[in-house]
């Protein structure tokens, strides 16, 4: 359960006060899969990132699972985040000088565990979004959409409980965007993950189970979306 | 420091600038060859000039006289300065130099007679190859110090020509004194008849002290006994004498090392200006890995280990490199037909390396700090 209670965040430029998120309130149940829409520059990014633990807010209170994140250091966050936090980009953002491979083991090498249980892992988060047969690519090898599938492979390796994407299918062409919302739809369905994810495209939405609208750092009234129904035949393997 | 596992993450992230790595692996692979280098001859300095607690060696040399071919004494002194209360042995010694100026490549002739010279010194002298035998039996024969030897690849049976002298090689010798190292020893006799036929002359006495604590009584009390002879005389500690007529070179390897620490300086500007850039580069990285769950703490130690590596390698590199060469040239600074090693001994090398892994940790620990600054959020807008 995420727990957000009046969050505001602030950037202070100057004279100028830039407020992205604004009093905001929000409950995500464990195992929700929420999108969340609105224009540019309406604090999308902004909130996934204190969902995610990697900006804090500047007042507001934030709770996962009953843990205020606003208590903890730096060095607790991070260790917080590499146990509970799968995070999705846009554009990908895998470390260029590493394999498919060693970009999915990253997160496994901060918990103690033997390399052999490490290249199951890896050898499973990959086999899952059947990249197989490229541990070996280079990023610079792959497709954008291969790319997007080793991301998610990582951030679902060390199996944290919520995984929030960023306009993950924004950059992608239609199919290589289906077969990433089949997967992420997926991650939610079968391992039960917390999903949140930005978008900007009413379609991909439609995968959610519930949709809410920002705009100027405040939720518009949010529409229950169709539990995706519809789009179950489209997608599901 | 870092987990094992780390280490490829932190060797790939060096890999990444093929060129740039190589060359700062370059830079410092030179400096450190030049800091070692600088820091043998240093040593072998202080080694040549550094009087021990346990010295027993005097110089007895002609006063105001600093090369051997105008420190002239009459051998009869040998008896005089034997009957000095406290002296142990008297070892006349003619020294000739095929070479008077400082220089990487003097062979020193020491004409000693034989029983005298054996009676003192045969225990702490060990024969690598060759005899005493041999060498008191051919009035040509010449005792090489390993140095020596080695520089000119000569072996026993050899014969060899230096300074006008020819000498056959009756022994190859291995001792812990710095001055026998570069030297052949031959029959006084033979010496005096092969150069200037001045027999009854020699250039110095090495006086042999019962205790070391007597030192300075004793050489006081040789200058003393010859202060109005025709021939004075000035008699210092061997390690003393050695710094005082070898000053000059003594003083320009003193000033090499500041060459030394500017070897140093380059050292660490390179490789932290290398681990700064692709710090830089990295900016996103390290949020990505941020964002992963890798902590601050962990992101910056991860490039301290990058300085570690390359100073590491390359200052390794660079010393046993160092090591090599002066292993296999065997050199040695001479002057006046004292000789100063430069010897590649392991603590010269731990040394090295310890140095090349304090330069690796001090030039990461500013890239280090930068890269735990990094706030997330504000990293991924940055690039
Ligand atoms: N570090 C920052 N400094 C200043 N302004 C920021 C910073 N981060 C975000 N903003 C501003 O906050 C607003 C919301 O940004 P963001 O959450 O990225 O919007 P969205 O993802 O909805 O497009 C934007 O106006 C952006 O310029
Ligand atoms: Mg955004």
């Amino acid at each position: 359960m995420i727990q957000c209670e009046k969050v505001t965040k602030e950037y202070h430029k100057g004279d100028n006060v830039i407020r992205p998120l604004d009093g905001l309130d929000l409950e995500i149940p464990s195992g929700h899969f929420l999108a969340l829409m609105g224009p540019s520059g309406s604090g999308k990014t902004t909130l996934l990132n204190l969902i995610a633990g990697i900006d804090s807010p500047s007042s507001g209170t934030l709770r996962v699972d009953g843990l205020d994140l606003s208590g903890l250091s730096r060095g607790k966050l991070a260790a917080w985040r590499s146990q509970t936090i799968g995070y999705i980009f846009q554009l990908y953002n895998l470390v260029p000088v590493l394999t498919a491979y060693e970009n999915v083991e990253l997160p496994l090498l901060l918990h103690s565990m033997s390399r052999k249980e490490r290249h199951r892992r890896v050898a499973g988060a990959l086999d899952l979004v059947d990249l197989a047969d490229r541990h070996s690519h280079y990023p610079r090898q792959l497709s954008g959409g291969q790319e997007q599938r080793v991301a998610i492979a990582r951030a679902i390796v060390a199996d944290p409980k919520v995984v929030v994407a960023d306009e993950p299918t924004g950059d992608l062409d239609r199919d290589s965007a289906s077969a990433i919302m089949a997967l992420l739809q997926q991650l939610n369905r079968v391992l039960k993950k917390t999903l949140i994810m930005v978008t900007h495209d009413p379609k991909t939405a439609d995968y959610a189970d519930q949709t809410l609208h920002l705009d100027k750092g405040k939720l518009m009234d949010g529409r229950a979306a169709s539990s995706g129904s519809a789009l179950d035949d489209e997608v599901t393997p | 420091m870092i987990a094992p596992k780390f280490i490829p993450l932190v060797l790939r992230q060096l890999l990444r600038h093929r060129v740039r790595s190589m060359l700062t692996l370059g830079g410092v692979i030179t400096a450190m060859f030049l800091f070692v280098t600088i820091q043998a001859m240093q040593a072998g300095v202080s080694a040549a000039t550094q009087q021990n607690a346990d010295d027993t060696t005097l110089v007895v040399y002609r006063k105001d006289r600093f090369c051997p071919f105008t420190s002239q004494l009459p051998e009869y002194y040998q008896s005089k300065i034997q009957g000095i209360d406290g002296v142990r042995a008297v070892i006349p010694m003619k020294i000739v130099v095929n070479n008077c100026r400082t220089s990487l490549d003097v062979v020193t002739f020491r004409g000693v007679p034989l029983d005298a010279f054996l009676a003192v010194r045969q225990e702490e002298l060990h024969l690598v190859d060759g005899s005493f035998e041999l060498w008191r039996h051919r009035s040509d024969a010449a005792l090489l110090g390993e140095t020596l030897a080695a520089r000119r690849g000569l072996k026993v049976g050899d014969r060899f020509d230096a300074a006008g002298v020819t000498a056959y090689v009756a022994g190859i010798l291995r001792s812990e004194e710095v001055q026998d190292k570069n030297v052949a020893y031959v029959h006084l006799d033979f010496l005096q008849q092969a150069t200037d036929k001045n027999l009854g002359i020699v250039t110095q006495f090495n006086v042999l002290v019962d205790a070391a604590s007597d030192l300075d009584r004793v050489a006081r009390a040789i200058d003393d006994e010859f202060a109005v002879a025709e021939h004075p005389t000035t008699t210092r500690s061997e390690k003393a004498f050695v710094a005082y007529a070898a000053a000059d070179m003594v003083e320009l390897v003193a000033f090499t090392r500041y060459l030394g620490w500017g070897c140093i300086a380059a050292v660490l500007t390179l490789v932290g200006n290398a681990i700064v850039l692709s710090v830089q580069d990295r900016v996103k990285d390290h949020a990505i890995l941020q964002t992963l769950g890798y902590s601050p703490w962990l992101i910056g130690r991860l490039v301290l280990c990058e300085g570690i590596v390359v100073g590491l390698l390359g200052g390794g590199m660079g010393t046993l490199l160092a090591a090599g060469v002066i292993e296999w040239g065997q050199f040695s600074l001479s002057t006046d037909g004292l000789s100063i090693p430069i010897e590649a001994t392991p603590l010269l090398l731990l040394t090295g390396m310890g140095i090349s892994l304090a330069l690796g940790v001090l030039a990461g620990v500013v890239p280090a700090w930068q890269a735990t600054r990094c706030e997330i959020a504000r990293c991924f807008r940055a690039v």
